[in-house]
């Protein structure tokens, strides 16, 4: 079932991680988390604390390095939340202190109708969206090219949510799906845009999160709304897509397969045998090591387990399912690289 | 014992042969709407087709003709979201035709609520919700509210990011007896405990009931945060909420 690894050449973070997420050989499975990695201890140890380490460019690649660093994971990720874009557009944002993520205020929707919708040119000069370039720069500095560079830019699901309210949203593509189109076509600017702003700013790959997850939506909302749209991105946007839909949702991978993006973010509640089955190496998979019950609540040991699960199911990158919880171990995470590695020593004897 | 052929509105009737499965909860729905007029079924009817128009209408069309507005808001209103949350619960429905149904059941409500105020009728619970501080992930806890009202208890919904503070002064001034708290984070699941220690201090926690929920909830963390109790969807929140004001009562 895993790919055949040991007649492939050592290779650096940055190599194995675009690798993967072509689906070519790899020396060993990459560890990568698309989302979040920044955790309290991580904050504290380079002091570069929230909420400060998502408005300063410097503080944010501090944070971002350790991922790499610290932890020995083959990706760096700058962007720990899911807000700058819907900040430089206006949403209120809710800063939060050091041991919590920051959010939009989704119930002080921006715009309620699809003429309302306007994304602005200069999006991209905002100072927080500013500054997630400026961090991708500094990270590209500091790690040329050994280590993988993952921006961020968001769905035009998730922005529907964020500017227009959750609620209203939803019941908006129940009522109207005309009109739901056309605040897609609206919001879609926004993710070329800032996803184009990172690719010229150095980076190797982009997370897309958009939020239609089966915990709120059918799989045949996925196909109707979005499949087409997350298409469209995969050409406009040239480097590696990895989307992002926490929750549920094999009832919609065979969808997410036919989109041509690189990988398939997905959540612990999904089987990594039945998601690879699914996928059928249309598409890779990154994930799926449980956030609250594992990562946060658990020990290495435990870890370790959910590791293997994905390596003997033929997982492409292997990392958490989402932001991991901000108070997780250090300890916690770094056993994630660490029963990657003894994972394929085991194999390498074997064979 | 009543049979599904027992109840007028076919679109209820091929609601319940469908999405019911659990034969408990089944035979209860159906003595629910076997009991019912052929009018109220067609109320609950509207409910279940998310028509808020026609729900509207129904229900005045109802009041007009003498229907007592209990009977109304029980037998047609309730009865809908009844299934409604179970159809969610199974993942037959999602959430953007949960929210239509809710609208539709509002939309009836609108006609019920004054009268049943005017009358000085006690509803079965005054339920505080909130999403506690830090944490602004609310559909879990908005369909908790909609069900619950659903179900007839009357709601103060206190929106995301409730602060201890926010909970205690809330519940003085609306004399509620229980307080629901829903968490999505690792980082905000504290806050519950919080919550409930600031109610030991101020000697306020034998006034109230505490109920919890959200996806990363356990029944564990529930009793170590001190809570009455857990509940893990729409339709045991409601669950919950009745055992809890049981007990209430009886103590
Ligand atoms: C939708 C969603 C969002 C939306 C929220 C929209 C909104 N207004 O609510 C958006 C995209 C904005 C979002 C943001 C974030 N999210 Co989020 N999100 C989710 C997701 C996919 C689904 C949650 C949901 O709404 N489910 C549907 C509802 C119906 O279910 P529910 O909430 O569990 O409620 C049911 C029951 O639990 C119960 N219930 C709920 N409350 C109560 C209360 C009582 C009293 C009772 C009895 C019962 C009860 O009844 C409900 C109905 O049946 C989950 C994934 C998951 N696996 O849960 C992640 C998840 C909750 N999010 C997560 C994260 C990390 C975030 C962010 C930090 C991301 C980031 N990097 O910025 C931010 C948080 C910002 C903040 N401070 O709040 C993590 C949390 C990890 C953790 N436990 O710490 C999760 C678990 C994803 C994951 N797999 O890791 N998110
Ligand atoms: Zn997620």
């Amino acid at each position: 079932m895993h790919q055949n690894t040991h007649t492939v050449e050592s290779m650096t973070s940055r190599q194995r991680v675009l690798a993967a997420l072509r689906r070519d050989p790899v020396d060993r499975t990459p560890v990568c988390n698309p989302t979040s990695v920044a955790t309290v201890e991580l904050m504290d140890l380079v002091d570069a604390h929230f909420p400060e380490a998502n408005r300063d460019p410097h503080k944010m690649a501090r944070l971002a390095a350790t991922s790499h660093t610290e932890l020995g994971f083959d990706t760096v990720m700058p962007v720990f939340s899911i807000i700058q874009e819907s900040s430089a557009l206006g949403c209120k944002i809710q800063w939060e202190g050091k041991d919590n993520w920051p959010t939009v205020k989704m119930n002080e929707p921006i715009w309620l109708e699809p003429e309302d919708i306007a994304i602005p040119d200069n999006l991209c000069t905002h100072p927080d969206t500013k500054c997630v370039l400026d961090a991708i720069r500094i990270l590209r500095k500091e790690f040329g090219d050994d280590v993988a560079i993952i921006g961020k830019t968001m769905g035009p699901w998730s922005m529907g949510y964020h500017c227009m309210g959750v609620e209203r949203f939803l019941l908006m593509s129940l009522d109207d799906p005309d009109k739901t189109r056309r605040c897609l076509d609206k919001f879609k600017e926004s993710t070329i845009l800032f996803g184009q702003a990172q690719i010229d700013a150095g980076a190797d790959a982009l997370t897309l999160p958009d939020h239609a997850t089966g915990d709120l939506v059918s799989g045949e909302y996925y196909e109707r709304y979005l499949r087409d749209m997350h298409i469209e991105f995969t050409e406009e946007l040239k480097i590696p897509l990895i989307l992002h839909i926490c929750g549920k949702t094999e009832d919609r991978m065979e969808y997410i397969s036919q989109t041509g993006m690189a990988a398939f973010h997905y959540d612990s509640k999904n089987n990594p045998c039945n998601s690879m089955d699914i996928c059928n190496h249309r598409i890779s998979l990154v994930g799926n090591i449980n956030n609250p019950q594992t990562l946060y609540s658990k020990g290495p040991e435990e870890v370790h387990a959910e590791v293997k699960e994905n390596l003997e199911a033929g997982v492409q990158l292997v990392g958490p399912e989402c932001a991991i919880p901000l108070q997780t171990s250090i300890e916690n995470l770094k056993a994630i690289p660490a029963a990657v590695r003894e994972w394929h020593k085991e194999q390498a004897a074997r064979n | 014992m009543a049979e599904l052929s027992d109840i007028a509105n076919e679109f209820a009737r091929g609601e319940i042969d469908e999405f019911i499965e659990n034969e408990d909860e089944r035979k209860e729905i159906i003595d629910l709407y076997a009991a019912a007029s052929p009018d109220m079924q067609d109320i609950a009817a509207t409910v279940l087709e998310g028509d808020n128009d026609k729900s509207d209408e129904l229900t005045k069309q109802a009041l007009d003709n003498g229907v007592t507005a209990l009977t109304v808001m029980d037998d047609g209103l309730i009865a809908g979201m009844a299934i409604v949350g179970i159809k969610f619960r199974e993942n037959f429905i999602f959430v953007p035709e949960v929210l239509a149904c809710a609208r539709a059941m509002k939309a009836g409500m609108a006609h019920i609520e004054p009268i049943l105020s005017a009358s000085g009728v006690e509803p079965i619970g005054r339920v505080l919700m909130g999403t506690v501080k830090g944490d602004l992930h609310d559909i879990g806890k908005n369909l908790c509210i909609m069900m619950l009202r659903g179900a007839g208890f009357v709601v103060i919904d206190l929106g995301v990011d409730t602060s201890p503070d926010d909970f205690l002064e809330a519940v003085d001034k609306e004399n509620a007896n229980l307080i629901g708290m829903s968490a999505l984070l690792t980082t905000t699941m504290p806050n519950m405990g919080k919550t409930i220690e600031l109610f030991i201090d101020e000697d306020k926690r034998d006034d109230v009931k505490f109920m919890v929920g959200g996806a990363p909830v356990t029944p564990e963390f529930a009793d170590d945060m001190g809570a009455d109790a857990y509940g893990d969807s729409a339709v045991e929140c409601v669950e919950v909420a009745k055992s809890l004001l049981k007990k209430n009562a009886s103590a």
